[in-house]
């Protein structure tokens, strides 16, 4: 633990030393938003006065690390007194009962506020295109891994599926039945949305189909 | 949760639900990640230890208990197995609270102690301990013996500061057990007080002065701060500005308590959730596809991957 002028600029922006610069965009406006005037995240532990010092740190780490240049200078003077943090096992000493450790993290990705947002729209009868499945899933936090694992569908086709490649899909009774075991695995009503979205799988391949065609009759 | 596997735990994983402010959920989701995880095929119990102001039975649909912790307190029954009642959901049992005499059902700490690892050695996977409102020592003791701490906060000013003093009180009591020497327990305890004379003000002051009487005390502190992990929860949340809150707590907990704070998930503001307690029955028995039930469920997943991941070591 370190006081806020012996933190390095990576641990103000709460990401590991050397991240590239796209990761310090994203962490900075996340920490920034944070620690924003008369929020409610730092209300009752700090008083404004100790806020702005911490606000004034992100800002100069920013500054530091948005710029290749400077970045560059500060990685290379942080490089030696960096280190691994110390994770080895804890002896705890509870006296009531044996301790275990909690360090498995199940922190929430970013991803999975975005998919808030969108939570509206599951309840209506819009179509479903391969991104509101993506939502949907997002919404559950499920990985297309773990659905993978339990329907035996390649990750690829699930990938496709998710991004409309339907060229790129195998023939419709396939994708059919790829949508409905998808579908089911978040637990949606899976004949509605495999309609929904087989509709527009047809629709689009004959659309292609008939371009190939006329492409070829030239 | 449908991508689960519901294989059985080796020994029950205690889960505590706590949180400063009445009002904020803690009930509402010990009740409903219990029913969440048994429909998913574990075997959980639901325990509460509001005896000041209980209901999870209600949330589970048990109109009024026949047993109760109070007769563990009392020393009427001294297996906490034959307290544990049924509910209407296969998988789920309920050991409640009842409304008694107020004086003798608060267990002294060795009783405590004995309730606490009596939970443990129930046959199931999960138990729920629903802690109760407020930063009393006894809320604060089964906080932290579980092995997993949720808090639950409301995205609102009265309940971000009730989860800090929550937060607070668990990490000074959590780093005063883990000292061995007297006199470093002392001082770790006249740290609590924010008026101290010691000049101690802030954890990290703490760290520091702990360091300077004692090094092998200091390493275990720092130890110790590693591995005090809370969950976040934020419940009934209605903007994408509420589910932020989760993130920014996080930081702000890094900054201040040089801990790690998980953000576990959240829970939507949702009218299906009222109309569930009206019935007295757990949300997805009413409303399975309702958001908010979608929510509960995502949590319950990550509780179960993790169960799964601390393994049978244990």
């Amino acid at each position: 633990m370190k006081t806020l002028s012996e933190m390095t600029h990576y641990e103000m922006l709460e990401i590991p030393a050397g991240s590239p610069l796209a990761e310090i965009e994203r962490a900075y406006r996340v920490v920034q938003s944070s620690w924003a005037t008369d929020g409610l995240a730092t209300y009752s532990l700090y008083d404004e006065h100790e806020a702005e010092a911490v606000r004034e740190r992100i800002e100069l780490a920013y500054r530091v690390l948005s710029e290749a240049e400077t970045k560059e200078e500060y990685d290379r003077r942080l490089e030696p007194s960096e280190s691994e943090m110390d994770l080895e096992e804890i002896d705890l000493d509870l006296q009531f009962v044996d301790e275990t450790v909690a360090a498995t993290s199940i922190d929430l990705l970013p991803t999975e506020i975005e998919a808030f947002e969108d939570a509206a729209d599951e309840g209506t009868d819009a179509e479903w295109t391969g991104s509101r499945l993506r939502r949907a899933r997002l919404r559950r936090g499920i990985d297309l891994e773990k659905i993978a694992e339990v329907t035996k569908i390649n990750p690829t086709y699930l990938q496709f599926i998710e991004q409309d490649q339907f060229e790129d899909l195998p023939a419709a009774v396939y994708v059919r039945g790829f949508v409905v075991s998808f579908t089911r695995c978040i637990g949606l009503e899976s004949t509605q949305v495999a309609d929904s979205y087989m509709a527009r799988y047809r629709e689009q391949t004959l659309e292609s189909r008939r371009l190939m065609e006329r492409r070829l009759r030239r | 949760m449908t991508a689960a596997t519901p294989p059985h735990l080796p020994r029950a994983r205690l889960i505590a639900v706590g949180g400063g402010k009445g009002g904020v959920g803690k009930t509402f989701l010990s009740a409903n990640l219990a029913h969440t995880l048994v429909s998913a095929g574990y075997k959980v119990v639901a325990v509460d230890t509001d005896i000041e102001g209980p209901n999870l039975h209600t949330w589970l649909g048990v109109n009024s208990p026949r047993t109760s912790l109070a007769d563990f307190v009392s020393g009427r029954e001294n297996k906490v197995e034959a307290l544990l009642q049924e509910t209407p959901y296969s998988g789920l049992g309920l050991l409640a609270a009842t409304h008694g005499d107020l004086a003798a059902a608060q267990p002294n700490a060795a009783r405590r102690a004995e309730l606490l690892s009596a939970l443990r050695e129930l046959p199931c996977d999960f138990v729920f301990v629903d802690c109760g409102a407020g930063a009393h020592p006894a809320t604060i003791d089964y906080f932290l013996v579980g092995d997993e701490g949720l808090l639950v906060l409301h995205p609102e000013p009265t309940s971000v500061e009730n989860t800090y003093t929550f937060i607070r009180a668990a990490f000074y009591r959590r780093m005063q057990l883990a000292m061995r020497k007297h006199d470093v327990r002392e001082c770790v305890r006249e740290a609590m007080d924010q008026r101290n004379d010691r000049g101690i003000r802030s954890p990290l002051d703490l760290l520091r002065a702990v360091e300077e009487m004692d090094p092998e005390e200091g390493q275990r502190f720092s130890k110790t701060m590693q591995a005090f992990r809370p969950r976040v929860i934020v419940n009934e949340v209605a903007s994408t500005e509420d589910i932020k809150l989760g993130f920014s707590v996080r930081s702000v907990c890094r900054k201040y308590f040089g801990i790690e704070v998980d953000y576990a998930g959240y829970v939507n503001r949702d009218q299906a959730v009222r109309t569930a307690v009206l019935k007295r029955k757990p949300l997805a028995e009413v409303h399975p596809g309702s958001d908010a039930a979608v929510y509960l469920q995502r949590i319950a997943g990550k509780l179960a991957e993790a169960a799964s991941k601390a393994g049978p070591s244990r």
